[in-house]
């Protein structure tokens, strides 16, 4: 008997200790995601999802993800670190200098990243990151996460030039002043038909004006090397008040402001139609005018929507909008990896930027989620079934999800290619051409406490004051008061700190 | 005032020897308030210590142990930006704006109701004011912006009577009654419910003996109806005071956007948009303190008024 028990006992020890063994090539990896389709179901690694399958096999990784609708994604951030004992062990950071990302990495919630990042014979990909970006995510000069890689010149105007031909523009505008004069004529076509297609979201079409205007990002610098805010730019007034006149001349709904950023495409996509021009990522002009191919019999050959971008304002001089830091957001691991898991997770983040990873996670499996055509390039369907692409895209959607948001794609983009339609070639051709035009904040980087602090609700105040501005309901004195508010409430001391940090590195 | 200085250490002894004996004598009793004594000391006291995360520069990592003792500093911060009034204020107007217009639309419609005779065409009617209580305040307010909008029905039927129209959404002085109206349209038919089962308690042949006497509808309500659904009335009332601060986030955070936010800020928008959504939760947490100690000090002086009046309160 008391063999037979000792026997089950070694028994039962040996298969704990290979059980062990194996856990420890598999690993599983808890990852917090943004998710952009949480109203469409998701297949799990259990449920036999072909593209966890396939990292599975290739890396060893179960990944278990928590989806946090892309919505509420910065208040979940908020409250699952809040709660240190339940966090993932990977996750999105929306902001890179948010006041919860420094006081967080600060605290010690995420692993120091820097010496990996350094380390190119083990982990050569994220090592192939551009260090200029790596410099404007850096907190205190230390690495807590690998950003999410985006081209800098991606912000700028489409429109549909249909319309502008009714007013004359049958070419492009080529300076700031004929594109206001384009505007405000588009404006005069119909009182239902508006000229900006604006949302909630006003920074994006504030700061492609203003900074298209000649103003600076956030922050400038003047001729004495002193730093003020861009609102308080010449360049930056003019602007606003173009906005401002273009939105007294009918040009701008005057409900903009109750639009979520969510149905951003509304009013462009209504029947009738209802705005004829966003300034935004130019991306989105593309798949505007795709969309507009597929679904009003738009002539692929004769594009309607036109990108414009990098215009000479009257002193000549062009600027462009940051749509980013070169990043939108980082991947942080945060201390819930144990200190001997962490290399392991370092090494699949590596992976997650490889042609593979990266094709996998942007695009998924071939044959399942996207095709390659007899022409060479990726589609979202297999060939010849053009007509059944929306069933295709909602089966891809269970299966691949937001998986994309783990994608940092820090040494460029390694999927497979896709059809370069002429709007899409002109778009890629901007991001090249177009980089050395964009302007940057100067106190990015800059660490102000009081910026922290109070940054956030100061800015929201300056920016209901400019709606208010825009839409009438203020006039100069009203903004100019809104702004000496900022002044007194922390903005001098933002200044203040900005200042000696400036004059420190000089 | 001599007897009285004479008396009262001999009082106060009297007070706990009293309550001694009272122990003894009703121990049982003693002994079957414990478990609600517990649950009160261990899910309501206990996590007030909580509010130490307000005094220090808290972080989650570190624990309320180790992060930094910063002493009053984060109410110094709030109170030295001058917005801390208009939070205040805007909480305030909101808070009593709602104790004067939503409060008493649920006895209004519940006496109405109680007028109707016909009783299916009551239970139908009913049945259909309790309908909006179970719709999300998301979708009432979705369903506001498409009839208030520059698109909807009643922003184009203003335009029509009035030559210009009212911009329901945006327009700070509308956007209170905007919130009042949503509120009633939500909660009245809901709120009837206590005061229609007061209601079924007041004795008919009262009102058999008025009707002898002559006294028409209007009078039987006024004297009859009224003052026997008064003690509910004022017991409500009470109980809505303890909240008067709370006006809650989610209603205010659908309805704000860039031109109303003036007077959509309140205290509980301040510490959802500053704490949850910024992160600062040692700061909002301070907030959310000084925000109890109003309350409080609200609660104690309505009782104290209400007791004034000769009316029960609420201790």
């Amino acid at each position: 008997m008391k063999k037979i028990v000792s026997l089950f006992l070694c028994m039962a020890l040996l298969l704990s200790v290979m059980s062990f063994a194996a856990a420890e090539e598999d690993m599983t990896l808890n990852v917090m995601l943004p998710d952009f389709y949480s109203d469409s179901d998701f297949v799990s690694l259990e449920d036999g999802n072909p593209v966890l399958q396939k990292i599975y096999e290739a890396t060893g990784v179960k990944l278990n993800i928590r989806w946090v609708p892309d919505s509420g994604y910065g208040e979940n951030t908020t409250t699952t670190l809040a709660d240190p004992s339940n966090m993932p062990e990977v996750m999105v950071m929306q902001g890179v200098r948010d006041a919860i990302m420094i006081s967080s990495a600060r605290a010690g919630a995420f692993w120091d990243l820097t010496d990996f990042v350094a380390d190119a014979e083990n982990y050569p990909n994220l090592a192939a990151g551009e260090k200029s970006v790596y410099d404007n995510i850096a907190i205190d000069g230390r690495l807590y996460g690998i950003y999410r890689g985006r081209a800098y010149a991606r912000a700028g105007i489409y429109y549909r030039n249909d319309y502008a031909a009714q007013v004359g523009y049958e070419n492009e505008p080529t300076n700031v002043e004929e594109f206001k004069d384009m505007c405000l004529k588009m404006a005069a076509i119909d009182p239902n038909l508006y000229v900006f297609n604006m949302c909630k979201y006003v920074a994006g079409t504030i700061g492609i004006m203003t900074v298209m205007n000649g103003a600076p990002f956030q922050y400038g610098i003047n001729a004495e090397g002193k730093i003020y805010p861009a609102f308080e730019d010449e360049a930056f007034q003019e602007g606003l008040d173009f906005i401002r006149e273009l939105y007294a001349a009918g040009g701008i709904d005057p409900n903009f402001m109750t639009i979520e950023s969510g149905n951003w495409n509304d009013a462009e996509r209504s029947d009738p139609l209802k705005a004829l021009m966003r300034l935004d990522c130019l991306d989105n002009g593309y798949r505007y005018e795709e969309w507009l191919e597929e679904n009003k019999g738009v002539d692929p050959t004769k594009p309607v929507v036109s990108l414009l971008t990098a215009l000479p304002d009257k002193n000549g001089k062009i600027q462009i909008w940051p749509q980013n830091i070169g990043a939108s957001g980082e991947i942080v691991v945060t201390k819930a990896v144990p200190e001997d898991k962490l290399p392991k997770v370092m090494k699949f983040l590596d992976w997650c930027n490889s042609a593979e990873g990266q094709t996998l996670l942007n695009c998924g499996v071939e044959n399942e989620t996207y095709w390659i055509h007899s022409d060479g390039f990726r589609y979202t369907y297999p060939e010849g079934e053009a007509e059944n692409s929306a069933t295709y895209a909602n089966k891809t959607n269970t299966i691949q999800h937001s998986l994309n948001q783990l994608g940092m794609n820090v040494n460029g983009d390694l999927t497979p290619p896709t059809a370069a339609t002429p709007l899409r070639a002109e778009y890629s051709q901007n991001l090249v051409d177009n980089a050395q035009y964009v302007i940057g904040n100067p106190c990015y980087t800059y660490d102000s406490e009081t910026n922290n602090l109070m940054g956030a609700s100061l800015n929201q105040e300056v920016e209901d004051a400019q709606v208010q501005y825009i839409a009438g309901k203020i006039d100069l004195a009203g903004l100019q008061a809104a702004y000496a508010n900022w002044h007194a409430q922390g903005g001098d001391d933002i200044l203040a700190e900005y200042q000696a940090i400036y004059d420190a590195a000089k | 005032m001599t007897t009285k200085a004479v008396n009262a250490p001999g009082r106060k002894v009297g007070y706990w020897r009293k309550l001694g004996l009272d122990l003894v004598k009703n121990k049982w009793l003693y002994i079957m308030m414990i478990p609600g004594l517990i649950y009160f000391l261990l899910f309501k006291y206990l996590p007030m210590w909580g509010i130490i995360i307000a005094f220090e520069d808290y972080s989650p990592f570190l624990g309320p142990f180790k992060s930094t003792w910063k002493g009053l500093y984060w109410f110094q911060r709030f109170f030295a930006t001058s917005k801390w009034w208009d939070y205040l204020q805007n909480t305030l107007i909101l808070s009593f704006m709602s104790i004067v217009f939503t409060f008493p639309a649920p006895i209004i419609l519940a006496l109405m109701l109680n007028e109707i005779r016909s009783v299916p065409y009551k239970k139908v009617t009913q049945t259909l004011l309790y309908m909006p209580h179970f719709i999300s305040i998301v979708i009432v307010v979705s369903i506001t912006y498409v009839i208030f909008g520059t698109d909807g029905i009643i922003y184009k039927l203003t335009m029509q009577m009035l030559g210009h129209s009212i911009d329901y959404l945006g327009d700070p002085k509308v956007f209170r009654w905007m919130i009042v109206g949503q509120s009633i349209w939500k909660e009245t038919g809901w709120g009837t419910i206590i005061f229609l089962a007061a209601l079924t308690n007041v004795d008919t042949q009262l009102y058999e003996a008025a009707m002898i006497d002559g006294a028409n509808r209007a009078q039987r309500l006024w004297h009859i109806t009224l003052p026997a659904i008064r003690s509910t009335i004022v017991l409500m009332l009470v109980l809505r005071m303890g909240s008067v601060l709370d006006t809650g986030y989610e209603h205010l955070i659908l309805m704000s956007n860039a031109l109303n936010r003036s007077v959509s800020q309140t205290l509980d928008v301040f510490v959802y948009q500053n704490g949850i959504v910024n992160g600062q939760l040692s700061y909002t947490t301070a907030v959310g303190v000084m925000k109890s100690v109003v309350s409080v000090i609200l609660v104690v002086s309505s009782n104290k008024i209400a007791h004034a009046l000769g009316e029960e309160g609420l201790y």
